[in-house]
């Protein structure tokens, strides 16, 4: 059973367009039109998001922000951005990226012994971070994003992505092998959150509509993480004598 | 090949200078930049202000508010009906830039890089303060000898392609109606 579902939800990631076909810009990806068949249940989603975080989350990130010190801040969310390096070295295997691979597992073993991953030794010594998941893998691998989807307190995905993060789940040598993994993910859900909260603030008050902006700004920084010339094959406008 | 040789030069040439010039143009407007957003002084109104200055002097307006909702509205719609989505359009990106920056202090900005693509000169800089730091990339075109800014790209995230996707969906629901379009976005 788990074996044709499995089929089934490949061969609808491999078949479902990720944008419709206007629009097309130079790199083929289109910005203007981000394939969204299910967008009224996504809106009622994004506004229950907002309505938890406005009720629950966001009161515990500002007083978090103003009760602890900058080092203590820059700590935790280096914490966690540390116990995903073990997952980000299998990502970048899958990718036929050795060279990121190796420099993953070094930044996880350099960070966690001399800090427990609280202090980024390793981007000091010239081992950067690079980011990736599972999601880019299935991405560099030729499966296509699928429909957007916004996802309940987590937030925008898209078929694609959400099936990376729950491959990631059943795969990750970290979360596999603490006790209580569910904590470490609440964690690392309030830490990204806390990372965001400036970005967030800004979204709620300066757009016409949050839910696309937010759509918009989420496929970007994706394609971000997939094409090599992302910045110079952004589309422009044309030019007018102003 | 002498020649061959004076063309490939005189080529080089021109667009280091041009490359040099815009990054002249670059570290003055950028510090103006700086100066606004660091400004903790003065009233609301007087940042703002200083804020619609800076954008009028080195935004491509006109270029980018077309840009946002395409040659088919252009062409559709009367001048008059242009002229006032110019005007409103002028007064979002003011705003929109106020409140995307207004938050910042002690900020600097570092020039990176300059790259040119098709007549556009990417702009690479850092925009750091006391917390974090920022990739910041300026898309400037040169426009009758002035420089004009036609985006601006925070962390990947552009300002010119996250308002076309905003524009274009409320243009989609109101069937292409340009008057409802300047309601909306004078609501910000």
């Amino acid at each position: 059973m788990k074996v044709i579902l499995l089929i089934i939800f490949v061969t609808f990631l491999q078949t479902t367009p990720s944008y419709t076909d206007e629009n097309i810009s130079q790199t083929g990806i289109s910005y203007d039109e981000i394939y969204d068949p299910i967008e009224p249940i996504n809106r009622a989603v994004l506004s229950f998001n907002f309505f938890i975080d406005d009720v629950a989350i966001r009161p515990i990130v500002k007083t978090y922000k103003f009760i602890a010190p900058e080092p203590v801040e820059k700590g935790v969310s280096n914490f966690f951005s540390n116990l995903k390096e073990p997952i980000r070295t299998v990502s970048f295997i899958f990718q036929g990226e050795f060279y990121k691979s190796f420099n993953s597992i070094g930044r996880f073993t350099i960070n966690t012994l001399t800090s427990l991953g609280t202090f980024d030794l390793a981007s000091r010594v010239g081992m950067e971070k690079n980011e990736t998941d599972f999601g880019i893998t299935l991405a560099k691998g030729g499966v296509s994003s699928g429909p957007y989807i916004v996802i309940p307190i987590i937030g925008p995905s898209n078929l694609r992505d959400f099936s990376g993060d729950v491959i990631e789940y059943f795969v990750d040598p970290i979360s596999n092998n603490v006790p209580n993994r569910e904590y470490v993910a609440i964690g690392n859900g309030l830490s990204e959150r806390i990372d965001l909260d400036e970005q967030l603030d800004k979204v709620r008050d300066s757009s016409s509509d949050r839910y696309e902006m937010i759509k918009s700004i989420y496929y970007q920084n994706r394609n971000a993480q997939l094409e090599e010339e992302y910045i110079q094959n952004l589309p422009v406008p044309k030019i007018y004598i102003e | 090949m002498r020649n061959l040789l004076i063309v490939i030069f005189t080529i080089f040439s021109f667009s280091t200078l041009g490359a040099s010039e815009v990054s002249e143009w670059f570290e003055k407007e950028s510090n103006q930049f700086l100066e606004i957003i660091n400004n903790d002084e003065g009233t609301e109104s007087e940042n703002y202000e200083k804020y619609k200055y800076f954008v009028n002097k080195n935004f491509a307006i006109k270029s980018v508010a077309y840009g946002l909702i395409g040659e088919n509205i252009i062409n559709n719609s009367s001048e008059n009906e242009l002229s006032l989505y110019l005007d409103a359009f002028t007064d979002y990106l003011i705003k929109t830039i106020y409140k995307l920056a207004n938050s910042s202090s002690s900020s600097t900005i570092i020039l990176k890089d300059v790259d040119i693509k098709d007549n556009i000169y990417i702009i690479k800089s850092e925009i750091s303060d006391k917390k974090s730091s920022a990739s910041l990339y300026w898309k400037v075109v040169d426009i009758d000898s002035s420089y004009k800014i036609i985006d601006v790209i925070v962390e990947n995230t552009s300002y010119f392609v996250t308002k076309k996707s905003e524009f274009n969906k409320i243009l989609r629901k109101n069937k292409g109606n340009l008057e409802a379009l300047i309601i909306e976005i004078g609501k910000i």
